[in-house]
């Protein structure tokens, strides 16, 4: 079975092109616009990897990062992919942190060595 | 002169006898017959010599002796006894009689004895006579001494006087570098109307006149008599002041303030007095100097660019500068904070309040309003003022306008911000960027059609998102000023929906436009205007697609306006903002919109309606909804304004 990536970014047209690369490459996708609707989705599915933007309107990254593990789903790697620079601490137990504009196949590869394919 | 002679004898014959013998010899006899009666007799008219029996009843003659010699020591006594004896002649010695006679009584020997008693009193008349003399005119002498003394006295004392002005003076010159003298003429004067002393400026500029009259130093000829000052001092007894011309040496005459005074009253006559003259044309001199400095200080005060004001412990202004007035208004009288910032109690933090405390500078930035109500960065200094007590009694306050250094630094400020700002935004549309890239790459690769349009789709999105930030910078960099051009205002209002719709439509936005006719025209810079209200429209789009709470999403625009401006409502049910979200709105790189947001777009909108002359609000709920009201002034010369109407 596909491993599931839940995609979160405020911006649509980031979300549409990781989720396009991502079930490119055999991954089924979940979407969330901030991180109210990404609380949503995990009520109900656990997926496999999370990739998270740090700056979004209401629930930021890091907020989103401590309700997870409060909800019991801390153990889901998280890939910060963000648009500042030097943030990658922000959420220590990230497995990677991409700065906009990453490079696919890099974002790719991580993905494969975290989850695998 | 013939000496008076008493004669004390119990015998008739004797007396008789003796009293003719006496009177003969040239003295005035008067006869007593007993020592009571002698007594008496002496007090009523006193004798110079007493002849007297010492064998006498009741009182003898040595016992009449005693008496006489204690009560008129002056008076002579001669005894007379019949017995030769020897004792009794000491004993009349002793109690101090004159002589002793025997009986009977030799003419020759009381003679004798009477020329002797008689050159004796002469004598101690004369020396009397001397002694009176002598004690009269040491009394007279020393009077003269007295008087010599106290003249003296009082010379030295304004000596002293003298000199302990002269001293005064030389110190300030010393000390504080006046280069005149103390302008002060000092004169003391006897009442024989001459000069005794004088100080030594009077000397040097009107002439040594010790031993002088007291009036050579007035130049008027009129007061070269007994009507000067000092004469009339000694006259009156009073002191007086006048304005008078003193004589120079060098026979310039100078003005001068004359005060006299009189010293050493005696018994009611003035025995010295005082002459003090103010030389005026220094005082004028000084006056002058210290006109020009508080002018000085007055224009400084008032020509600093600085705004001043002088404050009390009660936040009254007791004073303020010409800037200060034409800014903010006369503020004397007025409560400071009143007057700078139109508050009705006293500011917070307040740096003249804290000099009060510490009497120390304070410093602080605040923001005032002007009268015309400009808003104002002010940077103030506190400085205490004492009083000569050391006392801060007032607190001066110098304020500096600094809203121009404040907007430099703003902008320099927003420069950086716009910088990280832009980088964080750009990143975010490259990203975006690259998946429309892989869209089109990988559509054609699959030749996928569908995938190629929706990838040449996003990239269209992205290039016009790319091409307002630019336009954003651009107009930011440049900040001109709006070339206007007369426009139909509903034909404006279409073109602007017209440009928001086809994006409203694909975000499943009802989009809807109110656009009433006969709105006639308006003069705008319609490029920055349009993209302004587009801004706010495409915020309003952004609103309601980040808004999961609703069924439906609804943008309104409705346009309509007056005689005198055009109103512009944008209304969206979309997520709605929070107050500090509400508050903010306007500031420049201000963003709620995380990396789709570069906080230029509300800023410029704002600055663009300002610029035309109208106001923007907004008023916003969290979850409800945002709506923004423009109102714009039609700013219609009279051609077009008739034109305006007539639409």
């Amino acid at each position: 079975m596909a491993k599931t990536i839940l995609i979160i970014d405020d911006d649509a047209a980031i979300r549409q092109f990781l989720d396009m690369l991502l079930r490119d490459n055999g991954y089924e996708t979940l979407q969330a616009g901030d991180g109210a609707q990404a609380l949503a989705v995990l009520e109900t599915r656990t997926p496999d990897l999370i990739t998270l933007d740090i700056e979004m309107p209401e629930v930021t990254g890091p907020k989103l990062n401590r309700l997870l593990t409060k909800q019991g789903k801390g153990a889901i790697p998280i890939v910060v992919i963000t648009g500042h620079t030097g943030l990658k601490y922000v959420i220590p137990k990230a497995v990677a942190s991409l700065t906009k504009p990453f490079d696919r196949n890099e974002l790719l590869s991580i993905v494969r060595e975290t989850i695998g394919t | 002169m013939a000496l008076n002679l008493l004669l004390v004898d119990d015998e008739e014959g004797i007396r008789r006898f003796l009293g003719m013998l006496l009177k003969d010899l040239g003295y005035a006899v008067r006869v007593a017959s007993d020592g009571a009666g002698a007594l008496e007799a002496i007090d009523s008219a006193q004798p110079d010599l007493v002849l007297t029996d010492i064998k006498m009843p009741r009182m003898d003659g040595i016992e009449l002796l005693k008496r006489i010699k204690s009560r008129w020591p002056e008076i002579e006594v001669i005894m007379i006894s019949g017995h030769g004896d020897l004792d009794l002649v000491i004993q009349c010695l002793q109690h101090q009689a004159t002589d002793f006679v025997t009986k009977p009584v030799n003419e020759d020997i009381l003679d004798a004895a009477l020329r002797r008693v008689a050159e004796k009193i002469e004598l101690r008349r004369k020396l009397s006579e001397y002694t009176q003399n002598l004690e009269r005119l040491i009394k007279e002498k020393s009077d003269r001494v007295v008087e010599l003394e106290r003249q003296m006295a009082a010379s030295q004392v304004v000596d002293a006087l003298c000199q302990a002005l002269q001293n005064l003076s030389d110190e300030m010159r010393e000390e504080a570098g006046y280069n005149a003298d103390m302008p002060c003429y000092i004169a003391v004067h006897n009442r024989l109307f001459e000069v005794v002393s004088t100080n030594r400026l009077y000397r040097e500029r009107l002439g040594d006149k010790r031993g002088r009259c007291s009036w050579e130093a007035y130049a008027d000829p009129a007061r070269r008599g007994f009507d000067n000052p000092v004469c009339l001092t000694f006259k009156s007894g009073k002191a007086r002041r006048s304005r008078e011309m003193l004589l120079a040496l060098t026979g310039e005459q100078l003005p001068a303030v004359v005060y006299t005074t009189p010293i050493g009253c005696k018994e009611d006559r003035v025995e010295l007095v005082l002459e003090m003259a103010v030389d005026v044309s220094e005082i004028s001199r000084l006056q002058e100097e210290l006109w020009l400095t508080q002018q000085k200080y007055q224009d400084l005060f008032d020509e600093t660019p600085c705004y001043i004001v002088v404050r009390d412990k009660d936040y009254l202004i007791k004073a303020n500068n010409r800037l200060f007035t034409r800014d903010f208004g006369d503020g004397v009288g007025r409560n400071c904070y009143s007057a700078f910032r139109h508050r009705t109690e006293p500011c917070p933090e307040c740096p003249v309040s804290r000099t009060f405390e510490d009497g120390e500078p304070h410093h602080k930035e605040s923001v005032v309003s002007t009268r015309d109500g400009r808003e104002m960065n002010i940077l103030t200094w506190s400085t205490p003022i004492h009083n000569t007590e050391g006392e801060i009694v007032e607190v001066m306050e110098l304020s500096t306008d600094i809203t121009e250094i404040r907007k430099l630094q703003d902008h320099l400020t927003s420069l950086g911000l716009m910088l990280g700002s832009m980088s964080h935004g750009v990143k975010g549309m490259l990203t975006a960027l690259e998946g429309g890239v892989y869209r089109l790459e990988s559509g054609l690769a699959k030749n996928d059609m569908t995938r190629v349009g929706g990838a040449t789709e996003s990239i269209k999105v992205l290039v016009n998102r790319i091409r307002n930030l630019v336009l954003n910078v651009l107009y930011y960099a440049k900040s001109r000023e709006p070339e206007r051009e007369e426009l139909d205002v509903a034909e404006f209002g279409r073109m602007v929906a017209g440009i928001v719709e086809p994006r409203a439509q694909r975000e499943k936005i009802v989009f809807s436009a109110a656009i009433g006719e006969g709105l006639g025209r308006f003069a705008v810079d319609s490029g920055n205007l349009s993209a302004a209200l587009v801004n706010i429209m495409e915020n309003a789009i952004d609103a309601c697609t980040a808004d999961s709470g609703k069924d439906s999403h609804t943008v309104a625009l409705r346009v309509d306006g007056d005689e005198r401006e055009v109103r512009f409502e944008i209304t969206d049910n979309g997520l709605g903002m929070d107050r500090e979200t509400k508050e903010k709105a306007f500031t420049l790189f201000f963003s709620s919109k995380g990396l789709k947001g570069t906080g230029l777009g509300l800023f410029i909108a704002s600055d663009v309606i300002t610029k035309h002359g109208g106001a923007i609000r907004l008023e916003s709920e969290r979850g409800q909804g945002t709506s923004f009201s423009i109102r714009l002034p039609r700013n219609l010369s009279a051609a077009g304004a008739e034109a305006g109407t007539a639409n």
